[in-house]
């Protein structure tokens, strides 16, 4: 042993390496020849490449000279270095629409101007601005000017037709002058700005306007009865445009343009049927049916032996498409491809989601609401994975390398280490893919199971729910509370908190809902207010987490009870969350179980479960095997 | 003493500092800013300065709104918060400036003025 000051505990220098998805952590200890085991140290980095592959040895290596460098160790006092086997299931996702609104001919514009001028409905044929001079009196205008035209000349163009007798009774925008325009009007008329595809509105059609009064939202258009009075429509015809009263509600302003055959049409996109084989039975379940029903017939496939989607359909594209990233994952140099017909879907979680969609025809941009299905699956894999990475490893280091242990069991062991718990225990591991969950009886046996959902699904419901566009965004979403810029010098936490702070807040931050990062705050960009967004990703933590946690511990539990279940410790990642360990926690309440993040050696926190899992796991075998040679 | 272009009104507004030399197409552009969003300006010649940043801080100073725009002879713009140290504008546009960048000052001005966000 290296001479250090102090007496160095006696004993064999081992490293218990732990590669995540997406971080690397290692612990470094010195394992007497009775078993006895003194921590010298831990480090943490972020897996390099993606977990299983030959790629993770850079991190794995520079998590254990970090360890080394903080105990004042060398590489060449390493007597084994531990690795994890990694948990044999990879996890996907995919998101599909399964309704959509599409406008023809180019019948609605239902969009929320910040500042639409005027108030109040007009109702007549729609004319460019242009020809206003060619218009008989007597006859309703909706005059529609395109981009180009300044607010004064408009107004000028406007009052002139209206004084020489042409009852101009609305307008049509491009550009964002509704207010400048209003205000120099000498009859006001409701008018309706920031249209981007002006030159799309029919010429020549009746037309209908209606901006309400700030603050409110309108009347007559949203209302099918309003338009059947608007457009003097028979019941026929009523019934075909509510999907466009439907469209409307909620807005501030609204133009709604008659022609022969426009229509909104908000159909169902036939998603197909989902086809789940387990428990000896092959069950099918529409996905059209919701999460919901999907769940349940999960449920009743368990354990779940495959699942596919009908060919030609979305969900059996979404599945391809799992399966498909799953096969390049899964292949590993120097051995044959894995066929991805091989390739068994073990688990699945589905969840109902919505996805603000930008309407397909609109004219200004139009947003709506469509409902989606978003599905995690989880495969399993045989190969072991992480014999090439020790080999590497051990070639990098100079010191042995082998596999200590099962990921599952490891992480019982480790969680162990937490203050105040005891056998029987369960761990939840709140990983990226999947969701982990092992217990270990009060007479030493473990099991576990991995669950499809987790920290990468959450991500991808924030996103999509919120209409972000950018996953780093909603990562900043998911891991960070909220505040909104109140003033440049003041903000406001979600929970009401005002905070008062010296230097000026910057101007791009200003009246936003911020995320509040270490390197202070950064705007979502996004229309929805504060409590929306907190909703948004509260929401979507508990429907994967506190589903799966449950889930998963059902699997575990003896006999499927959580009553027989006393030690919950939460691992992982996603266990660092600022609230879910409490929406689990608070989940568990019920069923008398005492649950909390973990401490792992009483200061890793829920940090470094594997790492030092395994290296109890060397030790137990160390001693067993010194027993075994004093007999 | 500053020559007033627009008699103050009994509200409180944006107050828009113009160098003499200030063109006036800038300053349509940016009144209009403000006005699309609802929110009253008084202007005032100020032949101070020829600087838009010092320009707007002055003019936030004085502006019961707290907020001001500075214009200066070459055409560019500056809008400033009452609370905002004078080397931190809220936005500048330089000389060379096209009409929506114009448009874009005074409607920042006034969602300052209405606490929305800045676009």
């Amino acid at each position: 042993m290296g001479a250090r000051e102090g007496a160095p505990p006696e004993g064999l220098l081992v490293v218990g390496v732990d590669i995540g998805n997406s971080t690397t952590e290692a612990c470094l200890a010195v394992v007497a020849p009775d078993g006895s085991i003194t921590y010298l140290g831990t480090d943490l980095t972020r897996t390099t490449g993606v977990k299983g592959t030959p790629d993770n040895t850079e991190g794995a290596l520079k998590a254990i000279r970090g360890a080394l460098a903080r105990a004042g160790r060398s590489a060449g006092q390493v007597e084994t270095v531990l690795l994890n086997e990694a948990t044999p299931v990879i996890s996907g996702l995919a998101m599909e629409t399964i309704t959509e609104t599409i406008i023809t001919e180019s019948t609605m514009i239902g969009h929320n101007p910040t500042t639409p001028g005027g108030e109040g409905l007009g109702v007549g044929t729609t004319r460019s601005i242009g020809e206003l001079g060619e218009q008989q009196p007597g006859e309703p205008v909706v005059c529609v000017v395109p981009h180009g035209w300044d607010f004064d000349d408009v107004a000028a163009a406007l009052n002139a037709a209206v004084a020489a007798g042409v009852d101009v009774v609305a307008a049509i925008l491009a550009g964002d002058d509704a207010v400048l325009v209003t205000n120099r009007l000498t009859r006001p008329i409701p008018v309706v700005d920031e249209v981007a595809a002006v030159e799309k509105v029919p010429l020549g059609m009746l037309a209908a306007v209606e901006v309400a009064a700030p603050g409110r939202t309108i009347r007559t258009l949203s209302n099918s009865y309003g338009l059947a009075t608007v457009f003097d429509l028979d019941p026929v015809q009523t019934r075909q445009v509510s999907p466009v009263a439907r469209a409307l509600t909620g807005n501030r302003s609204a133009v709604v343009v008659r022609t022969p055959t426009g229509d909104v049409t908000d159909r169902r996109i036939p998603v197909g049927e989902l086809v789940l084989h387990g428990a000896g039975k092959t069950l099918r379940v529409d996905v059209d049916a919701g999460a919901e029903a999907i769940m349940e017939v999960v449920g009743r496939a368990q354990p779940l032996d495959d699942a596919r989607g009908e060919p030609g359909t979305h969900v059996g594209g979404m599945l391809a498409q799992v399966r498909d990233t799953m096969a390049d994952v899964m292949d590993v140099a120097g051995q044959p491809d894995v066929p991805v017909s091989d390739i068994a879907i073990r688990d699945v979680l589905a969840v109902d989601t919505f996805v603000p969609a930008e309407v397909r025809g609109g004219l200004a941009g139009e947003v709506a609401l469509e409902n989606a299905v978003a599905l995690a699956a989880m495969v399993r894999t045989s190969r072991s994975r992480m014999q090439l990475v020790a080999d590497l490893v051990s070639e990098g280091l100079g010191a042995a390398a082998e596999i200590g242990g099962v990921e599952g069991e490891m992480a019982v062991g480790g969680a162990l280490t937490t203050p105040g718990v005891d056998r029987p225990i369960a761990v939840l591991d709140l990983g990226g893919g999947s969701t982990d969950a092992a217990l270990l009886t009060r007479e030493g046996e473990c099991t576990a199971v991995h669950v499809a959902g987790a920290g990468e699904l959450v991500t991808k419901l924030i996103d999509s729910e919120l209409a972000l566009g950018d996953r780093e965004v909603a990562e900043g979403v998911k891991w960070f509370p909220l505040g909104k810029v109140e003033s440049f010098f003041h903000l406001r936490h979600e929970d009401g908190t005002v905070e008062f702070v010296d230097q000026p807040l910057p101007p791009h931050v200003f009246a936003r809902v911020v995320v509040l990062t270490p390197d202070g705050p950064a705007p979502v960009p996004t229309r929805y207010g504060l409590d929306h967004v907190r909703r948004v990703r509260r929401e979507a933590k508990r429907r994967v987490f506190v589903v799966n946690a449950l889930r998963a511990l059902r699997q575990v539990a003896p006999g499927g009870n959580l009553r027989a279940l006393e030690f919950v410790v939460l691992l992982g990642g996603s266990a660092l969350d600022f609230e879910i360990p409490d929406m689990i926690a608070d989940a568990l309440a019920p069923h008398g179980i005492v649950c909390g993040t973990g401490n792992v050696l009483g200061t890793e926190g829920p940090r470094n479960a594997v790492a030092s899992g395994l290296v109890r796991a060397h030790a137990a075998l160390l001693a067993e095997e010194a027993r075994c040679r004093s007999s | 003493m500053p020559e007033q272009l627009t008699a103050p009104g009994p509200r409180p507004a944006v107050l828009v500092y113009r160098h003499p030399g200030a063109p006036a197409a800038v300053l349509r552009q940016v009144c209009a800013g403000v006005e699309e969003e609802g929110v009253p300006t008084d202007v005032t010649e100020v032949p101070g300065p020829d600087d838009a940043t010092a320009l707007a801080h002055a003019a936030a100073g004085e502006s019961r709104l707290g907020v001001g725009i500075g214009l200066d002879a070459a055409g560019a713009a500056a809008v400033h918060h009452g609370t905002l140290p004078e080397g931190t504008p809220v936005v500048t546009t330089p000389a060379r400036a096209l009409s929506p960048d114009w448009r874009r000052v005074g409607r920042i001005a006034a969602r300052v003025v209405k606490h929305l966000p800045l676009v």
